[in-house]
């Protein structure tokens, strides 16, 4: 028998996925002023879908395919981060983490109901 | 990874970036500094900073099109942290400047040289102003990323409850 539900699996790798992008929002943001540096992303749908895919595979995040952002104006320096948009790109990450976790207890106050429905 | 790796990536750019404002007010103190330890005038000092090497393995995968262009520096580093967290940022160097000193007329001066001319650093408060704004922006984005992150762990705190 198995408790969590197939939907609890899936925001586990979307949860993980947010977490992936904050992450390289926080290099991004790091790197604001080295020289040469480039914006780097990864394609959230894209790889959610393939995540999917493979949904049973626990390590479905462990290769996330990193790709340079596309469309940033490279400074003379070589730099091409822009911090208005690593801003605005952490707070979207950081609102779909929190959707990703309200999603996640839902299934599980699901599960407790469940639980406890002879009371 | 997790989200605590994100954290150390925002703080080692916080602590980078608090250094080059260190550095900044460094080179204001001694705008006019004729006579440092070796005693030749004081020399501007510049940060160079470098993207920490394992950026690539950020994710724990193989990147496609990956072409980040870390600057090749010199491996006598002293200002290199020992700890560098994965996309994070450090100082690779603090370099002199090499532009040669300026010269003031000012023969009473104890540093005038044999035809009265004192040599003063190369120092232009504006340029030293525009970095300092620079770092503080870049401190106070960083510093928004850690709130952000902490957010996020706070939340991922709450599924437990």
């Amino acid at each position: 028998m198995q408790i969590e539900t197939r939907l609890s699996d899936q925001i586990a790798h979307y949860l993980d996925l947010a977490a992936s992008e904050a992450k390289l929002t926080a290099a991004n943001m790091a790197n604001v002023d080295t020289p040469g540096y480039r914006a780097m992303d990864i394609d959230f749908e894209t790889e959610m879908r393939s995540a999917l895919a493979g949904t049973d595979s626990m390590d479905a995040t462990s290769h996330v395919r990193v790709k340079p952002e596309e469309g940033l104006v490279v400074r003379p320096d070589g730099n091409n981060v822009s911090m208005d948009r690593e801003s605005l790109k952490l707070a979207e990450a950081q609102l779909k983490f929190k959707t990703g976790v309200s999603i996640l207890r839902q299934q599980y106050a699901m599960v407790m109901d469940a639980i406890h429905a002879d009371k | 990874m997790n989200l605590f790796g994100v954290m150390e990536a925002s703080g080692s750019a916080m602590q980078a970036e608090r250094m080059r404002a260190e550095v900044v007010a460094t080179n204001m103190a001694n705008a006019e500094t004729t006579r440092t330890a070796s005693g030749v005038p004081y020399r501007r000092q510049h940060v160079v900073f470098a993207a920490n090497e394992d950026f690539a393995n950020l994710l724990g995968g193989a990147p496609t099109g990956l072409s980040l262009n870390s600057p090749s520096m010199n491996p006598t580093q002293p200002f290199t942290n020992t700890m560098q967290p994965a996309g994070g940022v450090h100082i690779a160097q603090v370099v002199a400047d090499n532009a040669s000193a300026l010269k003031r007329y000012d023969p009473g001066h104890p540093d005038a040289d044999s035809d009265g001319y004192v040599s003063y650093p190369d120092i232009n408060p504006l340029t030293e102003m525009v970095d300092l704004m620079g770092a503080t922006r870049a401190y106070g984005l960083n510093g928004s990323a850690v709130q952000a992150e902490k957010g996020m762990i706070a939340s991922a705190l709450e599924i437990a409850k």
